[in-house]
């Protein structure tokens, strides 16, 4: 509780000097550049790549996300929590190969994650929030199901 | 401000977001999937109050044109990728956040989501055209655009403009919403305890009876 209301302050401030918390503006810019590292310029023969979203390091969300990772890193050494954990079952690397490839393509597909979604447009009362909303309850619902049968299969 | 300066805001900020999230364990995915598979909403009235503060806040500074509020027409792929994204992340039992907080930690599972999320952006960047829905520049075009089912650009400060009442006044509109069904959980919590009372209550009778 007290960890989210600092996070919505420091979220107004942001929201002020550069734009409101998002994540999946920056993991795009991330796979456009690990892209760009592999395939080199052949990436810009792709329009996405070329006309949405054109590698470029310099793009601010990218940190947000570095950021994240770099202070759960601290986070967990710190009060002794980091050690290595891996999905026991096939049957979890199956469903969380599954759950990442919807997630990536879900974020591109309506331009906002999950982030931008609770944290940025519905507070502004961006329209795209609540249909967002209502998309990700439909979704989080049909996948609580299929959990469950999985779970109890 | 230059571009240095937002990159070093931005990790500045990430990184204050993963100590929190690591240490707090909140989780976006959880919020919706606990009060929905377990009726356990731990996660859940953290997001609201976080919601009632930040709608509060933008909406004041978007009342005075402060702030740099998203700018993009939004429509139908908005319901249809967080459908997707929604089903994804109870899959993968982490959202973008979480992903990014336990990969930190060590969670080879969530950095296996998070290689598949980036692995899902690719997949979509080569299904995306110019003037194909979804999302093209050329059905964006700022107004209801219902053949490409786009609608527009709408928010607090649209809305101030158009009616002429200050964006603050709609947020704190929506604010008292989300405190409605932040007030609902806390009173099926209530109820739930008042049961969970009861049955242990009756658990200790029977206990003293068998003795």
């Amino acid at each position: 509780m007290v960890a989210l209301t600092l996070i919505a302050v420091l979220d107004i401030f942001l929201f002020l000097l550069v734009g409101a918390w998002t994540v999946g503006g920056g993991e795009t810019m991330i796979t456009g550049l690990v892209a760009q590292f592999f395939i080199g310029d052949e990436l810009s023969r792709i329009p996405f790549w070329n006309l949405v979203f054109v590698p470029d390091a310099g793009y601010w969300k990218i940190y947000i996300s570095l950021g994240m990772l770099f202070g759960a890193i601290v986070s967990a050494v710190l009060s002794k929590e980091f050690y290595l954990r891996f999905p026991r079952r096939l049957g979890e690397w199956v469903m969380i190969t599954i759950g990442g490839l919807l997630m990536g393509f879900g974020i591109r597909l309506a331009f906002v994650c999950n982030v931008s979604t609770f944290f940025g447009l519905t507070p502004q009362m961006n329209l795209g929030g609540y249909l967002a909303i209502s998309g990700i309850l439909a979704g989080a619902w049909v996948g609580s199901w299929i959990y469950k049968k999985v779970l109890e299969g | 401000m230059s571009v240095i300066g937002e990159c070093i805001v931005a990790f500045v900020f990430g990184s204050i977001v993963g100590l929190l999230v690591q240490r707090s364990r909140f989780c976006n995915t959880a919020a919706l999937r606990d009060a929905m598979l377990f009726k356990t909403y731990r996660n859940t009235k953290p997001l609201l109050i976080a919601m009632m503060i930040l709608t509060f806040g933008f909406t004041l500074f978007l009342t005075f044109g402060e702030g740099k509020a998203m700018h993009f027409d939004v429509g139908l792929n908005q319901v249809a990728g967080l459908f997707l994204f929604g089903i994804g992340m109870v899959l993968a039992g982490a959202c973008t956040v979480s992903t990014w907080v336990k990969a930190g930690e060590g969670n080879v599972g969530a950095m296996w989501a998070l290689l598949f999320t980036f692995i899902g952006m690719f997949l979509f960047s080569l299904l995306w055209t110019e003037n194909f829905w979804p999302p093209a520049s050329i059905s964006m075009t700022g107004e209801p655009n219902l053949e490409a089912l786009q609608f527009g650009f709408i928010n607090a400060r649209t809305l101030q403009d158009k009616f002429g009442v200050p964006a603050v006044i709609f947020g704190m509109v929506q604010v008292f919403l989300l405190g409605l069904i932040y007030r609902a959980i806390v009173k099926k919590e209530q109820a739930q305890q008042l049961e969970h009372d009861k049955a242990a209550a009756a658990h200790k009778v029977k206990l003293a009876e068998a003795a």
